[in-house]
């Protein structure tokens, strides 16, 4: 591990470690950016959606009738429409398959049942209101354990005789065998049942798109607010059986993505049916009771943790078995191979030999889960459980949880670290991290001032989480999506005048890319920052560790043929050559050099004969193992016990994510993913109500925090590099929204431990946690 | 949601069971009802605007006597759609002799299943709105009942 290091860039420069300030920013703060709903085109008409208030019902009858007689209503689409054409169901990407528009059976409130298209928006919402749907309603299952029941109804009869149940896929990891002969064997045994329920990414942009069909040229646009532009025109071509060379997908600024805006919904590929229907440009925008109702979701897991130790507090053995709530369809983008994600990472940062993770997904009626929360891959319940699982223990034999973390976590001379269910961990100084956020908080202090306020009867508790994150997939030969490589791509080209294009495979949702990606280059080549604009993107998280690679790696391609340039140039052999950020100098002659602009000038006009003219370099960067971030988190809390309500006082986090490429959009990354991991444990849920109802339709039900109830965040970070990176970075975007829900848990749990409080599942809202408080005759 | 109360009305079983079983009379009595249609004898359809918190939604709603015995009791079957929303109600009724000789006391229970928008959204205001609702038809009979004599 290393602290802060210099630069190797001058700040004209702007390499990796320099603050570079974000190139997108100026057209953010100046509403000048461009969001779908801007998206304005010539004759371009109205899409809305008709929406059944059942959960669970077959369709007797639609009449459109009454809704056609509007002035401006143009076309009904219904699913017969669609099935007509084979457009009624379409590919997940976890390779079920969804309604486009149901024929016989709506799944969940809210699911889609019409599209009616109008001249403006006000006559398509009348004419919504005015098409009738006869249903006959029929059993709803909101419980996925009832669901999993022999005698349950068979939500998704259209799998076929040989699957007449509600169990989607089992999945395990680990040695059974072993762990259940640890767990017997354990001195000190914990279980608990932890339920990590539904949320919503809630993004102030909701979903839309404008469907643009040119039936001349045979080709159609779909502009969209999509994290995954390449897979949505996959899914399309495949879906619509247009040749996906003729599909363009363009993707404007997105107004926050956090996963929710990866999967293929309904509304799309209606707004691009009605665009081939009547051969106009058709736009559809969610409102936000759609978006909060309909859209796919994340978590949803009902986990059943058990945890061997012995009574020394070294950890032996971890057991989890889990229900993952998956709604009427496996939406998730996981990759293909990883049902329940990296969700068998919930050994978390510590160094035991046994453990055996099952995970078995459910259909229920509602909306698809499973889709990422600003952490794809299910790592956040996998911090969540362990995280709390440790606590527990430490608090059962009575050891502080610092102390006991420390005793058990993967000591910085093991690494590559092979864990009980076969990740190998690339790097991890888990130790100093946690030491340096009990240092920024004053850990000791704390622990006597909670000590003196508990004798006075007040409420004051301390959490911890120090967490092992999972990022950057993956390696091919694991990872794919529906078939497609999870490898990403770099393609850098540097013109005569010594600028630079530079086209990536992942698509910017507000973390910077094209800030930070240009650092990569500046770093790697010399260019500065300000010529290196960015272009093109496309699929979904990953970006540093991955694409974030094959931008250094296609970076390295050109300084190769730079050099063999310069040593054309300056008249001596490539041995000769000295290279710093910027130019090439022969050895020993400081005076004697070539800068980067020199070189590009000359790739094009003085280059060495048998050379191809010009300067560019592709790379398509498979990464050979992911990378594992990590950081520790130390929450201290103060409840009322009057209200229940939880006040986070403090909130340290140390992060890892290896070498920075910019300072300033990590501390930003952080900060927006503290308030994420904040956001669902004291305020986000979605619930249903036994007929299926979403009980959060409106942000007055989601609770979302605001700045106001939003803690004051103290960062620190250590940096222990990814020994296989090219620039050994590690990815950082959802760290804090893994690490920070079980600190906020535990320093609850640890507030009101000594009045029994083994644990609280979130979101732990003042009437929960007064409940528990009355309950205890303490409120 | 389930809902259930008695209701001692000053007129004997005879009025208040023919009252409660004939539309025209019952059917102003009902929450928001804005007009009732007598398909036959069993059946109707009722329009009624209904307004939870800040959402109100018109709503059709099939009406069905599916049980009848007169004059001791009455079931009644409902189902109703408004844009984005649905009821499906069932009610039971039934006429007891009151303590005072000639009085009536209806004993009732309803459990009306309501989905979609209104659910969704008026979900903290809904169980409070229909208590209010189911009180003020019940005060509404009575009185009609009464000034018919």
């Amino acid at each position: 591990m290393t602290t802060e290091t210099e630069p190797r860039t001058s700040a004209a420069i702007g390499g990796m470690g320099h603050s570079v300030k974000r190139k997108e920013d100026p057209r953010f703060i100046r509403g000048a950016g461009e969001y779908i709903e801007d998206v304005v085109l010539p004759g371009m008409l109205w899409m809305d959606i008709v929406r059944t208030p059942y959960a669970h019902a077959t369709i007797k009858s639609i009449d459109a009738s009454e809704a056609l007689k509007i002035p401006g209503v143009l076309a009904v689409i219904t699913g017969a429409d669609l099935e007509k054409a084979g457009l009624h169901w379409m590919p997940t990407l976890a390779g079920d398959k969804q309604m486009v528009l149901p024929t016989t059976t709506v799944m969940y409130q809210a699911q889609e049942v019409a599209a009616v298209v109008a001249t403006n928006r006000y006559a398509a919402a009348d004419g919504v209101a005015a098409v009738f749907v006869d249903y006959e309603p029929l059993p709803v299952i909101v419980d996925p354990h009832k669901s999993l029941r022999p005698d349950a109804f068979v939500l998704r009869p259209d799998r076929g005789p040989d699957k007449a149940n509600n169990h989607i896929w089992h999945w395990e990891s680990g040695d059974k065998a072993a762990t259940d002969a640890a767990l017997a064997a354990a001195e000190v045994r914990v279980s608990e049942d932890i339920y990590i329920p539904r949320i919503h990414v809630a993004s102030i942009e909701t979903c839309g798109c404008v469907a643009d069909w040119d039936a001349v040229r045979g080709q159609l646009t779909l502009h969209m607010t999509s994290q995954a532009p390449h897979a949505i025109r996959t899914v399309l071509a495949l879906v619509s059986g247009l040749p996906e060379q003729n599909i363009r997908v363009k993707t404007h600024d997105i107004g926050g993505g956090f996963g929710g805006k990866v999967p293929v919904y309904p509304g799309y590929v209606l707004a691009v049916v009605a665009s081939l229907t009547v051969g106009k440009p058709v736009k559809w925008i969610e409102d936000r009771s759609e978006n909060l109702q309909a859209d796919s979701f994340a978590r949803d897991y009902h986990i059943h943790a058990e945890l061997g130790a012995t009574k020394a507090g070294k950890i032996t053995s971890l057991k989890v078995k889990t229900i993952a709530d998956h709604g009427y369809t496996d939406a998730a983008a996981d990759p293909s191979k990883f049902p329940a994600g990296l969700f068998n990472v919930i050994t978390g940062s510590y160094d035991f030999p046994n453990a055996f993770v099952e995970v078995d997904g459910v259909y229920t009626n509602k909306p698809p889960g499973g889709v990422a929360y600003r952490c794809s891959f299910r790592v956040t319940e996998a911090v969540h459980a362990i995280e709390q699982m440790v606590d527990i223990l430490a608090h059962d034999i009575g050891k502080d949880p610092a102390q006991l973390r420390m005793e058990n976590f993967i000591q910085p001379e093991q690494f590559p670290y092979k864990t009980p269910t076969g990740w190998e961990y690339d790097s991890g100084n888990y130790g100093v991290a946690l030491q340096k956020a009990m240092d920024m908080i004053g850990y000791a202090d704390l622990r006597k001032e909670q000590a003196e306020k508990r004798a006075r009867g007040e409420l004051m508790g301390i959490g911890i989480s120090s967490f092992t994150e999972i990022v950057g997939a993956g390696p091919s030969k694991d990872f794919d999506i529906i078939g497609i490589k999870m490898f990403d791509s770099c393609e850098i080209r540097v013109h005569p005048t010594g600028k630079v294009t530079a086209r990536i495979g992942v698509q910017s949702q507000g973390q910077g890319h094209e800030t930070t990606f240009a650092q990569i280059i500046a770093e790697e080549l010399g260019f500065d920052t300000d010529t290196a604009p960015y272009g093109l993107g496309t699929y979904a998280s990953r970006s540093t560790p991955v694409a974030g690679a094959a931008t250094a790696m296609a970076s390295r391609k050109i300084l190769d043929k730079a050099r063999k340039i310069a040593a054309h140039l300056l008249e001596c052999a490539e041995d000769d050559l000295d290279w710093e950020p910027g130019k090439f100098t022969v050895k020993g002659s400081p005076d004697r050099f070539k800068t980067i602009q020199e070189i590009s000038f000359a790739a094009y006009t003085n280059h060495p004969q048998g050379m191809e003219a010009g300067l560019e370099a592709v790379d398509y960067y498979d990464p050979p193992n992911l990378t594992f971030p990590f950081g520790s988190y130390i929450c201290v809390v103060d409840i009322d016990k009057t209200t229940g309500q939880v006040t986070v006082r403090r909130f340290v986090a140390v992060d890892d994510c290896g070498n920075i490429i910019n300072p300033m959009i990590v501390d930003g990354q952080i900060h927006g993913g503290l308030t994420m991991g904040f956001a669902p444990a004291l305020y986000e849920s979605i619930t249903y109500d036994e007929l299926g109802n979403n009980q959060a339709g409106t942000f007055m039900d989601y609770l979302l925090p605001t700045a106001v109830e939003t803690p004051r965040w103290e960062t620190g970070k250590t940096i222990t590099p990814s020994p296989h990176h090219p620039i050994g970075a590690k990815g950082v975007g959802e760290s804090a929204t893994v690490g920070a829900p079980p600190a906020i848990v535990n320093a609850v749990v640890d507030a009101m431990w000594h009045l029994g409080v083994r644990k609280i599942d979130i979101p732990m809202t003042p009437q929960k946690v007064w409940a528990i408080l009355h309950e205890k005759g303490v409120a | 949601m389930e809902f259930s109360g008695a209701v001692d009305i000053p007129a004997t079983r005879d009025h208040v069971f023919a009252f409660v079983t004939d539309p025209n009379r019952v059917g102003a009595c009902g929450p928001g009802v804005e007009s009732i249609e007598v398909i036959d004898a069993t059946h109707f359809r009722a329009k009624a605007k209904v307004g939870v918190g800040f959402i109100t939604a018109r709503f059709v709603v099939d009406l069905e006597i599916t049980e009848q015995r007169a004059p001791d009791m009455a079931i009644i079957k409902a189902r109703g759609q408004a844009p984005g929303s649905a009821v499906d109600a069932l009610g039971r009724m039934n006429l007891v002799d009151g303590a005072e000789p000639g009085t009536t006391t209806m004993l009732w229970a309803a459990e009306v299943n309501l989905s979609g928008m209104l659910a969704s959204v008026g979900a903290r205001m809904v169980e409070g709105t229909a208590n209010k609702m189911i009180g003020q038809a019940f005060d509404c009979m009575r009185a009609k009942i009464v000034a018919e004599g």
